[in-house]
């Protein structure tokens, strides 16, 4: 018989048995529901029998459910990893674990595996809530599946880069600071840079330039590196009846074709997540005195 | 037969640092060394290295003839570390911290339950099989660990400072339990700063200091090489003086005191005076067996009435704390 990772087996076992991930996921729930219920109380009473009411509802409660849920598994999942390899160092089990014949690959999996089987726990108990905004119509499957898609997506790259911390790290509260400060930067500085450009850009640049191919390329490079731009960009596409996969750009000589920004979001998250793997499964070494470490840290971020 | 434990001028350098000064170390297979030196030795680096957790910056270090940079994993499968300081997790039970470790190296299943029952019986712990790992005390975690290093079956035991912060019951059941660890065929490379903690369990030591190798071999060995010249202890009951004067002649007394007086002080005067009860020698003296018959024969000639006279032996304290003289 194959044999589970034993990091995997061992983290699910310890991380479940606790109290914690069931208060945790009590909490989360409870939020969802609580704004659902209160964007619901708030909907009904305006709208009255108007016969597009269910589907306004239904719209409603897709998004603000989708958004609270991005939020959520924005801030838990890089928690939840941030403190996993370097606990096992502050804990003094990580010597253990890279003396025994476990391969630092296999560390890195196990513990990246057992944050996101959680973090899809979440997703998952999300989904009956949707398929709720589903009945009431106003939202299609193509939507349904694309927030969950981008739900997944984004637990696997905050999750690497809360290992990848994790891993560089000695004590699980830098890690876990890092990785906050890290997704804050992303979520932050991502909206502050498009204004800024936009402001600059504003009347002054000639519209050629903002019709070049490269610069379509570049800004919607910039946004599909922002889960709530990206889907959110995907969601208005779609509502004005764009395609899944790909969006036309219309500018004034020709028309762009440029994938989705979900689908960009996609390919550029799991991009980023195998570097940020890779990067890990590098440092997964013995604690070591500071020269050689900083050495080899410097060599794993040229090659993340 | 390969030692399962040499090292050939092993050198690490942490910095500037010189924590390891070509450490010349062979282990035989089946002994229980005692790896003694004072803190900051480089005991731990030596150790660390020879689980591969630590590069030496240079020289060579090998295990049953691996090289531990060569071919880490398999000196990884030779080899169990229980390390000076080190974690458990909670939220775990004893049997479940065994069968982790026993999945990290690749046992299966079915034999890893077998072990784990053995293991634990071992150890004595069979009975907090159930228990968290944090209930245990300081005590039973060593042991836990012990378990926990044996769990792949290693030839060789590094273990570090195993002893520190246990009682004496623990320490006793601890020596015991490494005796029946050798008596499986185990090599135990245990060290300590506590010379009388090893003294009695190992049957090689290698005393360190400042990364080098002071002196290394049998217990037995070190004992008869180490020790320059003798402690002759001699009681007194008459013609104390006498006694005092003959000896303080003597060729091969190097120096002579009186018990209760401090080391190195010579005898001082006034004579000594019989009417104040028999009186303890302390002769340090340098020649051979023969010669010491003939210091005997000379004392009683001269009409020294004497009541004992006997050799101190030296103990590893002694060898240590002579060997490791003056560059502390
Ligand atoms: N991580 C490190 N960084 C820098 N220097 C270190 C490091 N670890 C050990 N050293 C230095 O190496 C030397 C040997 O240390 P080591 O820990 O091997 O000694 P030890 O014999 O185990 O001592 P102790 O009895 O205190 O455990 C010391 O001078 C120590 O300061
Ligand atoms: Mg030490």
């Amino acid at each position: 018989m194959l044999e589970l990772n034993p990091i995997l087996v061992k983290d699910l076992r310890s991380r479940m048995r606790g109290a914690r991930a069931y208060i945790l996921l009590t909490i989360y729930l409870l939020i969802l529901a609580g704004v659902t219920l209160l964007l619901y109380a708030a909907i009904s009473r305006d709208i009255g029998s108007d016969l597009n009411a269910g589907r306004r509802i239904g719209q409603a409660l897709f998004f603000t459910i989708a958004t609270v849920a991005l939020i959520e598994v924005c801030l838990i999942t890089p928690v939840l990893t941030s403190g996993s390899i370097a606990g096992e160092k502050e804990r003094q089990t990580y010597d253990l674990l890279v003396a025994s014949l476990l391969t630092p690959w296999q560390i890195v999996w196990g513990k990246l595996v057992s944050a996101l089987a959680f973090a899809l726990l979440l997703i998952t108990a999300i989904v009956p809530v949707m398929s709720l905004a589903f009945l009431f119509g106003g939202v299609g499957l193509a939507e349904v599946l694309i927030a969950i898609v981008g739900l997944i997506v984004t637990a696997i790259l905050y999750a690497t880069i809360g290992l990848f911390w994790s891993a560089l790290l000695n004590s699980s509260l830098g890690a876990t600071s890092f990785a906050i400060g890290t997704i804050i930067a992303l979520l932050l500085g991502i909206p502050f840079l498009i204004v800024i450009v936009s402001l600059i850009l504003g009347s002054s640049v000639p519209s050629d330039l903002l019709d070049s191919v490269w610069f379509i390329y570049l800004s919607r490079f910039v946004a599909a590196l922002h889960p709530f731009i990206a889907l959110g960009a995907t969601a208005s596409q779609l509502a004005g009846g764009g395609d899944t996969f790909f969006e036309v750009v219309r500018t004034g000589s020709t028309n762009v074709v440029v994938p989705s920004p979900w689908v960009l979001y996609t390919v550029l998250s799991l991009i980023f997540s195998t570097l940020l793997l890779a990067a890990s499964v590098r440092l997964v070494q013995p604690v070591q005195p500071g020269a050689d470490r900083k050495k080899r840290v410097r060599k794993a971020v040229e090659a993340g | 037969m390969t030692p399962i434990v040499e090292t050939h001028d092993l050198t690490r350098r942490y910095g500037t640092n010189l924590a390891l000064d070509h450490l010349n170390l062979a282990i035989p297979e089946g002994a229980i060394f005692g790896f003694i030196g004072p803190n900051g030795a480089g005991k731990t680096t030596t150790m660390r290295i020879l689980t591969t957790l630590l590069p030496p910056t240079s020289g060579e270090a090998r295990v049953a003839g691996v090289s531990v940079t060569r071919e880490p994993r398999v000196v990884r499968r030779l080899v169990g570390f229980m390390p000076d300081f080190f974690g458990v997790y909670d939220n775990m039970k004893s049997w479940e911290y065994l069968d982790f470790f026993g999945r990290s190296y690749g046992i299966p299943a079915q034999r890893r339950q077998q072990l784990i029952g053995e293991l634990l019986e071992l150890v004595d712990l069979a009975h907090k099989r159930d228990e968290p790992v944090m209930s245990l005390s300081r005590g039973m975690k060593q042991r836990l660990s012990l378990a926990r290093a044996m769990m792949h079956d290693p030839r060789l035991l590094i273990l570090d400072e195993p002893a520190s912060g246990l009682d004496p019951r623990a320490r006793i059941e601890l020596r015991e339990l490494l005796k029946e660890l050798r008596a499986m065929g185990k090599t135990i490379m245990i060290s300590s700063h506590i010379l009388t903690e090893l003294a009695e369990m190992c049957t090689h030591i290698g005393i360190i200091e400042r990364g080098k190798l002071l002196a290394a071999g049998e217990v037995q060995e070190i004992l008869r090489t180490m020790r320059p010249h003798r402690i002759v202890e001699i009681r007194v009951v008459a013609g104390a003086a006498r006694a005092e004067e003959l000896l303080r002649t003597h060729p091969d007394v190097l120096e002579l005191r009186r018990e209760g007086a401090r080391a190195g002080t010579e005898v001082e005067e006034p004579p000594l005076d019989d009417e104040t009860g028999p009186h303890t020698l302390l002769a340090d003296f340098a020649g051979d067996e023969h010669a010491l018959g003939d210091l005997l024969a000379l004392l009683i000639a001269e009409g020294v009435r004497i009541s004992h006279f006997a050799e101190q032996f030296g103990d590893l304290e002694d060898i240590f704390l002579h060997v490791t003289k003056g560059i502390v």
